[in-house]
């Protein structure tokens, strides 16, 4: 088992070390062309959020709103002092047309492209290196001035084997949300989307494979709290601590809708608007590097076997997660349970109440951030069998954009245990 | 003529960018505060924000905000509320490594800067 083990590490060293050199981080994917910053403005180690980036993503992809008061950032920029002034007011006027039409001066795409080395101790086919595990996602993100955030991501190739795959279409999100409905703190987001109902989105992690609560599904129902679905859902931060959520979604199918609700608070840290908490400089405080995010969330659906539609499994969801920030160190736990009252769609019904709950705890290091231990814990009974997973992992970004992953994915269950180790190396520009 | 025309081509070739209130050197990546003109007694400061804050940006950005008003990522004002602001964030951000008597003298230091540019 050794030298598996040092295999490993040398290849994670061999694709590392050409990359140790860089001195400079440039991050380019979408946000980051449109709004000329780095990806750490919003990313611990992408594409995992950090506390701004969150308020980012609630804002409708828009940056903090403007101060009562407050003149337009165009015309302070122009009436600026200096040459830098100038510059900076001469970026604002010189595509007033485009910027008048609403249209991002740039246009708003990245691609995120993923390639993963596994070795499973327990391959089916006997084949324990898979060199083939990759991935490659266009994704168009921005805002059309302050009225209206909009998003995409687009599967451009997915291997077959990736268990995200979480349908056979090739678009994963595309959604709109119109902003401040009326001058009111109320968004409406429209489209194909992740309901809002874990604090994370799928991608709003370090490591490779997501959070079981939010990936996990019952006998053969095709539902997973992460699963992008045709929805319309109203959103809004409230007193700019607690933020609301609620929304429908289309079943494909039927005339009834599922429905969903979201709430979630935070204590300390910067608030769901981006704006940083008041603190004095001349006394040390716990909360001033403390933030606390408490979340409850629950879903009520059904679905349908595909190929005999009178079939039914009426289910819900209920769950509650909990996101704790001190400094370097973030832990983060969620739990969801529910009912199913037919998961494998047979004819005699055999209810199924599954109980997932997971745990993440990660530290970071370096300054800027480079380098991630996390290790998750996660535990998955969904009628099936009892599952324990102890996933530790390191992740190093010797670029901001450029990201790599060493994970050791220990599954205990009723039957076998399996042993995965996985090095992926993601890349985004 | 000649004279003064060597003179002005003189001061043409080695003039660089400075604000009204806020004197600095270079321009784009290397814009930077003039050292010698931060009173000696912000010196100290001056170097916690000259070697802290490039650590993840270019001092561009500092100056930037300072001599125009205006953050250039975000597009908002740049005043004593922002520096305070940034500070706290900045603080928080495990990125910056910064403590919080660090922190207090780069907002300390930015909040004269800005009195500067205003005059």
């Amino acid at each position: 088992m050794n030298y598996r083990v040092i295999t490993v590490v040398l290849l994670f060293l061999a694709f590392a070390l050409p990359l140790v050199c860089a001195q400079k981080a440039h991050a380019i994917a979408a946000f980051t062309r449109q709004h000329k910053t780095e990806c750490s403005t919003c990313h611990t180690l992408y594409p995992e959020l950090n506390e701004y980036g969150q308020a980012f993503l609630k804002n409708g992809y828009v940056y903090s709103e403007k101060r009562k008061g407050d003149k337009g950032a165009d015309k302070t920029a122009a009436a600026g002092k200096g040459e830098a002034g100038q510059a900076d007011a001469g970026k604002s006027d010189k595509n007033e047309g485009i910027r008048l039409s609403g249209i991002p001066e740039l246009l708003p795409l990245s691609i995120t492209a993923n390639q993963s080395i596994v070795y499973n101790d327990k391959a089916f086919d006997g084949d324990k290196w898979d060199f083939s595990t990759r991935s490659v996602v266009l994704q168009a993100g921005g805002a059309f001035r302050e009225l209206a955030g909009f998003y995409a991501t687009f599967d451009l190739f997915t291997h077959s084997s990736n268990s995200l795959l979480n349908d056979s279409n090739k678009l994963d999100e595309l959604f709109m949300v119109w902003r401040h409905l009326f001058g009111t703190p109320v968004n409406i987001k429209f489209g194909k989307f992740e309901p809002r109902l874990s604090l994370w989105k799928k991608s709003d992690k370090i490591i490779v494979t997501s959070f079981a609560t939010s990936a996990f599904k019952a006998g053969s129902s095709p539902f997973s709290m992460e699963t992008t679905q045709d929805a319309l859902e109203a959103n809004a931060v409230v007193g700019r601590r607690l933020f609301l959520a609620g929304g429908v979604v289309d079943g494909k199918g039927r005339n009834n809708v599922d429905a969903y609700g979201h709430v979630s608070v935070k204590f300390g840290g910067t608030d769901f608007l981006g704006n940083e908490p008041e603190l004095d400089f001349d006394r040390e405080s716990i909360w001033d590097y403390l933030a606390l995010t408490l979340a409850a969330y629950g879903y009520s659906g059904r679905n349908s076997d595909p190929f005999v539609t009178s079939i039914r499994n009426n289910f819900y969801r209920v769950g509650g997660d909990v996101d704790l920030l001190y400094k370097r160190l973030r832990l983060r736990g969620s739990v969801v349970t529910g009912r199913d009252t037919n998961p494998d769609f047979v004819p005699v019904t055999e209810h199924a109440k599954p109980l997932v709950f997971a745990s993440e705890l990660e530290y970071l290091f370096g300054s800027p951030v480079n380098f991630a231990g996390i290790f998750r814990y996660e535990y998955e009974d969904t009628g099936t069998g009892k599952v324990r997973r102890y996933i530790p992992a390191v992740a190093y970004i010797p670029l901001q954009n450029v990201k790599l992953v060493l994970q050791y994915n220990y599954e205990n269950t009723s039957f076998i245990n399996n042993k995965i180790a996985l090095l992926d190396v993601s890349f985004s520009f | 003529m000649k004279t003064f025309i060597c003179v002005m081509a003189a001061v043409v070739l080695f003039s660089t960018s400075c604000f009204a209130g806020v004197k600095t050197t270079g321009r784009g990546d290397t814009l930077n505060f003039d050292a010698a003109a931060i009173p000696s007694s912000m010196r100290a400061s001056f170097d916690v924000m000259r070697i802290r804050c490039i650590k993840c940006h270019t001092m561009e950005r500092t100056v930037v905000a300072i001599t125009t008003g205006v953050a250039p990522i975000t597009g908002q004002p740049f005043d004593r509320a922002a520096t305070r602001a940034y500070g706290i964030k900045m603080l928080r951000k495990p990125d910056s490594n910064m403590n919080k008597q660090e922190v207090k003298v780069c907002v300390d230091l930015m909040n004269y800067l800005l009195d500067e540019a205003s005059r």
